[in-house]
Parts: structure tokens; sequence; C-alpha cells
């Protein structure tokens, strides 16, 4: 896009129109299917009135007539001396559904009302139960099944197989969809670590969206692993024993108050530990209400007594405040307090994107991007860590510095989001 | 016997000259198939879709539906309003198709309804925004959309900065450069004079380019997306 004229606010406009360019896909198939019987439905259910209205504008005799004429019907039936004939044939009702565990605020979204999670079930059979802390949002409910997105979190699903075979369930887990007809499984997505997870126990679903190369189609007993970052797309036999967990809400967090209220600096460390409820506020995007704690138990108490989850939680909450001098506090505690930590090694690029957020802070963040490309070549971020350095490089040092760190980008990651930059740098004079 | 053999000769004859006469063992038998409507020009399933044939409505969505509701994604950035878009847009395109004048135009028939759709989708969502005591949070529903949370929060708020604009403004602003659409395109979809889509979309940049420049978190990103440029 070149929109016209110049300066800061358009340049970014053009930025941002590039975003919301590719952020938009086209249909899928499935989706394109699911479209196309809908259409026929409505169509449908419109041709009586289309009839009608037809009908109606002929004659006012006629119409009067018509008129008079089922006005006595209704007087006839209001008086009980006929019977109605079996109604005409309408749409088909959307399936009748009831929520428990929380309520559909405005946009479809899942809001939940205690710490169980939520379940749904429909008249037919069908059950959808969503973990504590899942955040979803149900987008359509029709007769012929239903859509639900997961944007964060576990969800099962018991679909009740339909006689005729006619129903279509979908299920939008982060990027991707899967298209389901009866079964039982269970979904997660992990909006952080980019993570999907599928494990299909009884029927098949077929799962679309990136990686997946088309459409993947898997049976009972099977596992779907996709790691976004890292381009892998995994398919496990689950082994019967430890083919799935109930597909039921874990046992409910130890009572206490709701998290809205609660006051980090009240509570004991062992027990900031069991409860992850900043992970959950981050996840449902209360990234204010994470900040406000904090200040109010002290940001100091915070930093010694949070668990490394909340940490890590308080660290990305501070990030996309812009709040760039608690975000690295927390990461640095995170990385003091808990260097055995698998999640600690993410802190690395974390405070990488902490640093690049300050003009002076460049340079310190190539040396994070460094530390965890040394310490995690395989990691979640590796690629992503490889192509900020890339683009660090280039603006403090030029491009002809960035191009080593290019090739390595297109020889390690050549599908990788900074392939296309990667590209441009090779070729650019 | 002799009597019967030269009888069933007679038939084999008579039954010869008169059913046999046109039998002609080397003709060519070639398969009619019937027209894959894939391979059908926009012109032949205008004309199969004004005659009511029912394929014409399967083909018409699968052909055009694709491009309508990417639009409707782009411009009203969610997935499910796309959704009910598409089937307000081809509802109408099926229920009036016997008005359509030029066959070969049906793309612009298709797309005039969706330009018509929108432009009331978007007007509709601004009144219920002045109706509300509350400004509603603007949601971003797009599937392929970055998963990091920073690119959807900024796409949640450069959509609020389109909601902003007047629905005119936002349709030429979001064909123009979401669509990459060609002005003339513009003008001839919107059904606008090209000096009215130049003065809409100079105003729907300016008017966003200043609001961007207003939220420092919007211009910053410019600097992490220069290397894109």
């Amino acid at each position: 896009m070149t929109s016209p004229g110049h300066g800061k606010g358009r340049r970014a406009l053009d930025a941002l129109s590039e975003l919301a360019r590719g952020s938009a896909r086209p249909p899928t198939t499935a989706e394109l299917d699911s479209g196309l019987d809908t259409l026929r439905s409505r169509m449908e259910a419109e041709q009586p009135h289309r009839r009608s209205a037809r009908q109606s504008s002929q004659t006012s005799l006629v119409r009067w007539s018509l008129v008079g004429a089922l006005a006595a019907m209704a007087g006839l039936v209001a008086v009980g001396l006929v019977r109605p004939r079996s109604p005409t044939p309408a749409a088909p009702p959307a399936l009748a559904y009831r929520v428990e565990g929380g309520s559909i605020v405005e946009g479809g979204y899942l809001r939940e009302s205690g710490r169980d999670g939520i379940k749904l079930f429909f008249a037919e059979g069908t059950e959808f139960i969503l973990m504590p802390g899942t955040r979803s949002r149900l987008r359509e409910v029709a007769a012929s099944g239903a859509r639900i997105a997961i944007e964060q979190g576990t969800a099962s699903f018991q679909v009740t197989p339909s006689p005729a075979g006619d129903r279509r369930w979908q299920v939008d887990v982060g990027p991707f969809l899967v298209t389901v007809k009866g079964t039982v499984f269970t979904v997660s997505w992990d909006a952080a670590t980019e993570k999907f997870e599928l494990k299909l126990r009884h029927g098949r679903v077929t799962v679309s969206g990136p990686v997946t190369g088309g459409e993947i189609t898997l049976r009972a007993g099977q596992r779907l692993l996709v790691d976004l970052p890292r381009g892998e797309t995994t398919i496990n036999e689950q082994k019967a024993e430890e083919s799935f967990e109930s597909p039921v809400a874990p046992a409910p967090p130890p009572a206490s108050k709701p998290a809205s209220t609660l006051s980090p600096a009240k509570l004991e460390p062992a027990k900031l530990e069991s409860d992850r409820r900043w992970t959950v506020a981050l996840a449902a995007g209360h990234l204010d209400r994470i900040l406000d704690e904090a200040q109010r138990a002290g940001l100091k108490a915070t930093l010694e007594k949070a668990s490394g989850d909340d940490l890590l939680a308080l660290a990305d909450a501070a990030r996309y405040r812009r709040r760039m001098d608690l975000a690295r506090d927390a990461l640095l505690a995170e990385r003091r307090r808990f260097p055995d930590s698998a999640r600690t090694l993410d802190t690395a690029f974390l405070l990488g994107r902490v640093e690049e957020a300050s003009d002076r802070g460049l340079a310190r963040a190539i040396e994070w991007y460094d530390e965890y490309l040394m310490r995690a070549p395989t990691g979640t971020y590796a690629s992503e860590a490889l192509g900020r350095k890339m683009t660090l490089t280039s603006k403090l040092e030029g491009s002809s510095r960035a191009r080593p760190i290019a090739e390595e980008y297109l020889r390690r990651f050549p599908a990788g989001t900074y392939a296309g930059p990667a590209r441009a740098f090779l070729r650019a004079p | 016997m002799s009597q019967s053999g030269a009888s069933l000769r007679l038939l084999n004859e008579v039954w010869n000259a008169k059913f046999m006469t046109t039998y002609r063992p080397h003709m060519p038998v070639s398969l009619v198939v019937a027209p894959d409507p894939r391979e059908m020009s926009d012109l032949e399933l205008a004309r199969a879709l004004v005659e009511g044939k029912a394929w014409a409505i399967g083909e018409t969505w699968h052909r055009f539906a694709p491009a309508v509701i990417l639009l409707a994604r782009r411009a009203l950035g969610s997935e499910s309003e796309a959704e009910d878009v598409a089937q307000e847009v081809f509802q109408r395109v099926f229920a009036k198709a016997s008005t359509l004048r030029e066959p070969d135009r049906l793309r612009s028939f298709v797309f005039s309804f969706a330009i018509r759709v929108l432009k009331t989708e978007l007007r509709a969502k601004r009144t219920r925004g002045w109706l509300s005591f509350h400004r509603p949070e603007t949601l971003i529903d797009l599937s392929g959309a970055p998963t990091d949370m920073e690119s959807r929060d900024l796409l949640r708020r450069f959509y609020g900065l389109l909601d902003r604009l007047a629905p005119r403004h936002r349709l030429v602003f979001v064909l123009r450069y979401l669509e990459s659409m060609t002005l003339e395109e513009v003008a001839a979809h919107m059904e606008l004079s090209l000096s009215t889509v130049k003065r809409s979309l100079e105003r729907a940049t300016s008017k966003l380019s200043v609001w961007i420049e207003a939220a420092p978190e919007l211009a910053g990103f410019f600097e992490d997306a220069r290397w894109n440029r």
C-alpha cells in the first residue's frame, strides 16, 4: 500500500493496513460448504413468505377474501370446533442449549461466573466443557449444529452423531478450524506459545489451519500437536492407558475470594504457587487488573513472592501496557528466583523485546536474543529471536551486516515469519 | 425341417431389410458429458441464474463468495459478521437475479450488493454506537490474525479507528488499501465519481493518520514495522 502524503502517522497507517490485510484469510472449503447450507436453509425459509407476498399483491378482493377466510378459521380454531392442521414447514429452529457456570455476553463471548469452567448442553445431547480460564466465544447456533471459537485454553467436546448425519459442529481453535460430526475430543490452544493440541477419543475430525498443509483427518486414538513457531506438526497414536483425561473440568481450585479481590501481599508464597490467577487474567485480557493488584500488594513484595507463572503474566501485562521498567523487573526476578524453570529460558527473548522498546536498548536487545539463541537454539522463540536480531542489526549497523543473519535465518527457518524481510535483505544492493 | 429352415431364413431377410439397413458397425460413438459448471463463463452462469437453474446457485456461491467474504472480513474485522453479510448479499443476489440486465457483468452485480449490504451494516453499527450509553468494545475476530497479543491489540485499535470513519469513507479506504483496488475500480463498485472517491480517500487517510499520531502505541508500531517497508 502507498497511501498519499507522508509523516509518521501515514507510514504507521500503511503498516497497520498491511497487518489488517494479512489478518483476514479467505474462507475454507468447509466454511463455504457450511455457508451454502445455511443460505439454502434461509432461502427455503423465505419461500413461503415470498409466495404469500406475491399473492398479497393480487386483487384486494382475493386478499380480503383470504383475510376473511383466515379470520373465520382462526375463530373456529379458537372455539375448538376444528383442529388446526400441522403448521407450514418453516425454517428449522436452532438447537436449544443451556449454559452452566457462566453466561453469554455481547459478541457471543462466554463469561465464567465461577471458577469451575463453563458447560454447554445442547438439547440433542452434545456437550461442550470449557476448562477454567478458557476464553471462548459461541459464534453460531443453528438447527444444523453450532460453531464455537476457543481463543485460549482447553475444551472438551462430546458431539452426539445425528441419525441423518446432517449436523455440522465446528470449533475454531486459535488459527485452526476443527470440523466434527459425532465424536469425543479435547482441544487446547495456548496463544502465548502458539501451540495447538487435539486429542481424539472417538469418531473422526478434520483440522485445517496453518502448518497443517490442507485438511488433516484424524481418527480415534490419535493426538495432533502443532507447534506454530517451530512449524512442526506431529500426530501420535495414544496408548490405551494414557489415552485421555476425563473430559470434565479439573477439580475446582481451593475456595478463596474471587480473583479480582485477591491481594497478593496477604497470601503465602505457597498459595501463590498454586494459584495461577494472573495467567488466567492475562488470557482474559485483564491487563490493568494484574497491574493494579501488583501495585496494591507492593511491587517489591510481588517480585519476591509471586509464583513463576504470575511473574511472567505480570511481565506480559506490563509489556502490553508499555510499562517496560516493570516488565524488565518481573522478567529479571523470574530469572533470579526460578533459574531452573523451563519457562525461564523464554525470559531472555522477552527481555530482548523489552529492551527493544527503548531507543538506547537495541544493542542490549541483541545480546538477549543471542543468549536465547545460544541456550535454546530450537526453542519456541528461536525463529522470532533470530528475526529480531536481523532487524536490529540492520538498524544499528546497516543492512550489509544483517545479510549473514538473513542467510542463517533462511537456512534455519525458510518458512518463518521473517523469511520475507530476510530475502529482502539478500536482494538489497 | 427344411420348411422351417426356409421360413427362418426368410424371417432373417425381412428383419435385416426392415431394421438393419442403418446398422453401421464402425460408426464412432461419442460420450456426451454435461458441462462442468466450474468451467462455464460468468456469462453462461448468469444466464443459468436468470433462468432459475438450481445448480447455478451453488456455483455462484462457490465462485464469488470467497471474494465477498474476504472483503467483508477485511472491512469489518470480524469473521462472524462477515458471514452474516455474505448470507445477506447472496440472498439478495438470488432474489434479484431476474433483474440482471447485463449477464456478462455478474461479478459487478454481486459486488454491488456486497457494497450496499456492507454500507448498511456499517451504518447500523455506527447507529448502535450512538444509541448505546457505553461505547462497545471493538472485537477482532479474524482467525488469520497474528496470535501474539500485541499484534491483536494493534488490530483491535486499528479497527476501533475505522469504526470512527463515516461508512462511505471507510469502504473507500478498505477497497483501495486493503483490497488493493484501483481508484477506478473503487469508483465503479461504489457507484461514485472518481473525484468523490479521491476526496473520500484523502479524508479517510488524513483522519486515520492524525488519530494514529495521537496514539503513541499505534504510531510506535511504525518503528517495529520499518523493516517491512
